[in-house]
């Protein structure tokens, strides 16, 4: 069966400071070279820097949902923030179907001003994603319906628990008929019923038309049963693809004990698979 | 549609790159492309810059009984000042050609709208940056927001500050109708100098102080609290040479005296105003993203 690539990236890479100070430093250079048109080679480091990304390849087919997996400060978010427009790559492109509309949720509650109520965060939102009144306005039904927060959306925002904030952040963000939803770890801390609508909900949306998701966790459960294909991240890299998310999570837990023996590996295996399966 | 079934990602992306196109467009085009790209994205998000607007007005006032009435409250208290100040008859320090409290006054809300544009503009990436990084938006709409702002809590006192001048004693002429187009200028200037420093404010932390200090200094080698003719040599020339001199001084004139204050001086100034911003605004957003990434969010 022929598939449909949504996006793609092409050598992407990122690169940060580790010292404060260089990284300020740095900053001034590139803002100088930025304005006077010099271009200077993104895949060489300078002095003090690392790479978050190193030459990283990926593509998300239509109807597909990805997994991304990693221990943390592998790359995830970074990659995820490149791909959504956040940061600008110092190499590589970011490539996607003309048009495409990517819709990103990072951590819960950002943007979202805490003095307001639910009910105007999801203007403010839904205006930070591009829309427009009209359009908030036409969502606000499907955002109370699926939301259920009822009569709390006219509470103030600042005094949601933090699985009520992942519901409103999650409610605007499908509002906005994105052709790719990205959720970066921000399911985990929503009751079990919410998150089992969510993940019902990612898949009837992945089967719709042009339309992809790419699902950023490390919970390993949901990843399993979620995730079409999956990608191990580590140190800024892509270590490992592969549609078996079974196997490709076994790859990922050894590989994060990697350091150990065989026998070690097997019991830590054990272990995590004890806690999180 | 392409068709493939390798396993292998980077032929597959190669295969497909042909009807892929870059997502996001990097920053950094010339001037006049960029300037383009700020109208279109402003129309494009005017309802965020409506919600922006908003938010920077109420939050402050939120918790409090008294709320917006506060803008009314701050403003009515200085000017009672003023008219004690004036009934306490201060020395006039030069000839202003108006009662000195009147004067400073109509100065120090003209310099007010100068160095409060540059306040909002300097401090827009540091306020409003992590919102930057957990959804990509524009960032001229954060300016545009400054700038309404900035003018909407500029025209309650100046109100009352025209009340208080025709108590003074000061009589408007129609000239007075073109004030508001006057103080334009100042509002380029300040906004520049702010757009300038915003990203600045991250990175080189020295010269932002700098700047924040040098425009405080730029107040007393600007005829605000003096009048433009002054006896010390090396203070006159600059103060000729500053063009706040000028920017400040005309729309001063056209309310207080209904004049023209040195109108081609204030023409060149304006225009370079004009320019100097615009190179701002340039540098602003193509600089902004690679500041962006520096950000430390705590």
């Amino acid at each position: 069966m022929g598939k449909k690539v949504l996006l793609s990236a092409d050598h992407l890479y990122k690169k940060f400071s580790k010292d404060l100070r260089q990284s300020m430093r740095h900053g001034i250079e590139d803002i100088i070279r930025g304005s006077l048109g010099m271009h200077r080679d993104g895949r060489q480091l300078r002095s003090g820097e690392i790479f978050a990304l190193k030459d990283i390849n990926f593509h998300l087919n239509a109807h597909e949902i990805l997994g991304i997996t990693g221990v943390n400060g592998s790359g995830k978010t970074t990659l995820m923030r490149l791909i959504s427009g956040i940061y600008e790559p110092d190499a590589g492109v970011v490539k996607g179907l003309p048009g495409l509309k990517v819709t990103a949720i990072f951590a819960l509650g950002a943007g979202m001003q805490a003095l307001f109520t639910g009910r105007e965060n999801i203007y403010i939102k839904g205006a930070m994603y591009g829309m427009s009144r009209e359009e908030v306005d036409a969502k606000i039904p499907f955002i109370e319906d699926f939301s259920e927060l009822g009569e709390r959306l006219d509470r103030p925002f600042g005094n949601y628990s933090s699985g009520m904030k992942a519901r409103l952040s999650y409610s605007i963000a499908m509002a906005t008929e994105p052709d790719v939803f990205i959720i970066d770890e921000s399911l985990a801390v929503g009751d079990s019923a919410f998150k089992a609508k969510c993940l019902d909900n990612l898949r009837e949306f992945a089967d719709q038309p042009g339309k992809g998701v790419i699902f950023v966790s490390n919970q390993i459960r949901k990843i399993l049963k979620i995730a079409d294909r999956l990608l191990v991240m580590d140190h800024g890299a892509i270590i490992h693809e592969t549609k078996d998310i079974d196997a490709g999570l076994e790859f990922y837990i050894k590989n994060c004990y990697a350091h150990l023996g065989e026998d070690k590996q097997e019991s830590k295996l054990q272990k995590v698979k004890n806690y999180e399966l | 549609m392409i068709i493939f079934t390798a396993p292998n990602m980077k032929a597959d992306t190669a295969a497909n790159s042909t009807s892929l196109t870059p997502l996001h467009e990097l920053q950094g085009s010339g001037l006049f492309g960029q300037i383009s790209k700020v109208a279109t994205n402003l129309r494009t998000y005017w309802f965020l810059v409506q919600q922006l607007v908003k938010v920077e007005m109420q939050v402050e006032f939120r918790r409090s009984f008294l709320g917006m009435g506060w803008l009314l409250i701050v403003p009515l208290v200085a000017v009672a000042v003023w008219i004690l100040l004036n009934g306490a008859g201060v020395i006039s320090p030069g000839d202003t050609g108006i009662p000195y409290p009147a004067y400073v006054l109509l100065s120090t809300s003209i310099w007010g709208f100068f160095a409060e544009a540059y306040r909002r503009c300097g401090r827009l990436i540091e306020s409003y940056g992590r919102l930057l990084l957990s959804t990509p938006f524009p960032v001229e709409t954060l300016f545009a927001q400054a700038v309404i702002v900035h003018l909407i809590r500029f025209v309650i006192p100046l109100g009352l500050n025209l009340l208080v001048l025709l108590i003074f004693g000061v009589r408007f002429t129609a000239a007075a109708l073109l004030f508001p187009f006057a103080l334009l200028p100042l509002l380029l200037l300040g906004c520049g100098f702010g757009l300038l420093i915003a990203p600045l404010r991250l990175i080189a932390t020295d010269i932002t102080r700098i700047s924040d200090e040098g425009i405080r200094l730029l107040m007393y080698l600007t005829p605000i609290v003096y009048a433009p003719k002054v006896e010390i040599s090396f203070l006159a020339s600059i103060i000729a040479l500053n063009p706040l001199t000028y920017l400040v001084g005309f729309p001063r004139d056209l309310l207080t005296k209904g004049q023209f204050f040195e109108p081609v001086t204030f023409g060149l100034c304006s225009l370079g105003s004009l320019l100097f911003f615009l190179i701002a605004l340039w540098l602003f957003r193509t600089s902004e993203a690679r500041v962006r990434e520096r950000l430390i969010a705590n």
